[in-house]
């Protein structure tokens, strides 16, 4: 102690120096880790809620990505069905389709014999039995027509499809595209409640975790008070809160991750079984790395922020007395 | 080291807790704060350390003027005050070395020094045995001694205490004073609230009177 009187004497607020910056963080992060280990339970309870709330709108955007990835397989151009009058001809049909490719907005337009069209229909149906015993070919002759790339939405198509239907040549136009249109709209729609499920549940998460982090807060309230009174900053009273939050919300991104692969290979099979039954070889794929880490970042930036919050709420409030 | 000049303090409820104070410590000086309870010991103590702001006046500590200092740098000033209280404030659920530690480990003291320092700090207040208990498994006595040592930890040049032999026998309050003399002898300007007068009368240092927020009387024990 003898240094001290030399040393000491000089009384004044200087700032600690930077190096000390990291060890500071290891100490306070060791420290946070040391606490929930004292207390595994509740930890883990905490976690779990976490990972529950993420794990909702994480279930949703992985069918959502998958119905996605279904749509791609389609082939994005849109095609029109022609089916042609009866009395026309199979020659007049062919250059009747000719004609169509001249019409603005038309790609291409491929003519399909009636015979061809019935044989495909027996050997997609397997009706072979049954269509024996017709005594004509019902089907009409048809045109497989394909839109252009600037002719292809759901407008410009209704309207080239009334168009064509003013011909006499022409009984009936079926526009292909309509129930893949309606799918892009059920996945926008999903895709949109998605993130507002997202947004919700993030809110609730950092509720859920600012309520937490205040209990802790509360808890060490006499520490806090110690720490203020030997010269600590806020910044270093409020760091093991920090971590602790950070703590919460990569435990609950872990637990979402988990909870949500288990769901996923429990649903994989009926949901094959259901796809199966539409002629689909769909298969269901789960969480790829790059959602696995979008998940624990969220989770590590809703607890960072739900413990900022409340740190800055509480911490300041608590001064030695 | 320590200078007030008519420094009042009222509290928001309206108690006038000191009014008109003024008095100096001079560098290296130790001295005894007594008075009734409710004089205003406490609150000196507080404006020193800045837990409370005087309402009028003006306290210097080491020529600095605490009016000055806004309350980002307030923690930065309190490393520079050990203080040490009747309850001493430690953590239970810590160990007596990372009590005494969480001085240090506040200013960013790499662990090495920390443990150095720590370590000669429990030394002197005699604990250095116990220091992996925690302050549960410690008496009364010791428990004061181990927030002595972290007051002291980190040498600082004023060492302030608020009654710190309130709970112990006269025997053990006598060694608690000893200690508090023991670091004056290095040169800490020390200021020790109490009303114990007669563990102070047998001592040789000055004794600054409170008495409903004045100071009354002040007298320097000539050393005897």
């Amino acid at each position: 102690m003898a240094k001290s009187n030399s040393q000491g004497a000089q009384v004044s607020a200087s700032k600690p120096m930077l190096g000390s910056y990291f060890g500071n963080h290891k100490k306070a992060l060791s420290h946070t880790l040391n606490e929930q280990k004292k207390k595994p339970l509740a930890s883990i309870l905490t976690c779990a809620v976490i990972g529950i709330a993420i794990l909702l709108p994480t279930l949703l955007g992985v069918f959502l990505s998958n119905l996605e990835r279904s749509q791609l397989s389609f082939d994005n151009t849109t095609q029109m069905t022609v089916m042609l009058s009866k009395t026309l001809s199979p020659i007049k049909g062919a250059t009747f389709a000719q004609e169509l490719t001249k019409i603005e907005g038309i790609e291409s337009a491929k003519f399909i014999h009636q015979d061809d069209a019935l044989e495909e229909f027996k050997a997609t149906f397997e009706l072979e039995s049954t269509l024996e015993h017709l005594s004509d070919n019902p089907l009409p002759h048809s045109i497989i027509v394909t839109l252009s790339e600037s002719a292809n939405t759901i407008e410009q198509a209704q309207k080239l499809r009334t168009s064509l239907l003013g011909k006499p040549e022409i009984d009936l136009v079926q526009l292909d595209l309509m129930w893949v249109q309606r799918l892009n709209s059920i996945t926008n729609f999903l895709s949109l409640s998605t993130w507002i499920l997202g947004l919700m549940l993030s809110i609730a998460v950092i509720l859920i975790l600012g309520n937490t982090i205040r209990l802790a807060i509360e808890n060490r309230k006499d520490e806090i008070a110690v720490l203020k009174l030997v010269g600590g900053t806020d910044a270093f009273v409020c760091r093991p809160f920090l971590y602790l939050g950070i703590f919460y919300g990569i435990g609950g991104g872990i637990f979402s991750i988990i909870l949500c692969s288990v769901v996923l290979a429990i649903l994989a099979q009926p949901i094959e079984a259901l796809t199966a039954s539409y002629q689909s070889d769909f298969s269901l794929s789960g969480l790829n790395i790059e959602t696995t880490l979008f998940i624990l970042l969220v989770g590590t930036f809703l607890g960072w922020c739900a413990a900022k919050i409340s740190v800055k709420q509480h911490i300041s409030a608590i001064e030695p007395s | 080291m320590i200078q007030f000049i008519n420094v009042g303090k009222r509290y928001s409820d309206g108690h006038e807790a000191l009014k008109n104070v003024s008095f100096e410590l001079a560098r290296g000086e130790m001295a005894f704060l007594t008075g009734h309870s409710g004089a205003g010991k406490s609150t000196l103590l507080k404006l020193i350390m800045l837990m409370e702001r005087a309402s009028k006046g003006q306290i210097t500590v080491g020529n600095q003027n605490l009016a000055r200092i806004p309350p980002r740098q307030v923690p930065y000033y309190r490393r520079h005050a050990g203080v040490v209280f009747q309850d001493h404030k430690l953590l239970f659920d810590r160990t007596i070395f990372d009590n005494v530690a969480i001085a240090m480990e506040v200013a960013g003291t790499p662990p090495k020094e920390i443990a150095k320092r720590v370590r000669a700090a429990l030394d002197k207040v005699g604990l250095l045995s116990k220091e992996k208990l925690t302050p549960i498994q410690l008496s009364g006595g010791e428990q004061q001694r181990v927030g002595i040592a972290r007051a002291v930890v980190n040498k600082p040049p004023i060492l302030l205490a608020d009654e710190p032999t309130g709970n112990l026998d006269p025997e053990l309050s006598a060694e608690i004073m000893k200690l508090f003399s023991d670091f004056n002898q290095v040169g800490v300007t020390v200021l020790i609230a109490t009303h114990d007068l007669e563990l102070i009368s047998r001592l040789p240092y000055r004794v600054i009177e409170l008495d409903h927020g004045h100071i009354r009387n002040e007298e320097a024990f000539v050393n005897g």
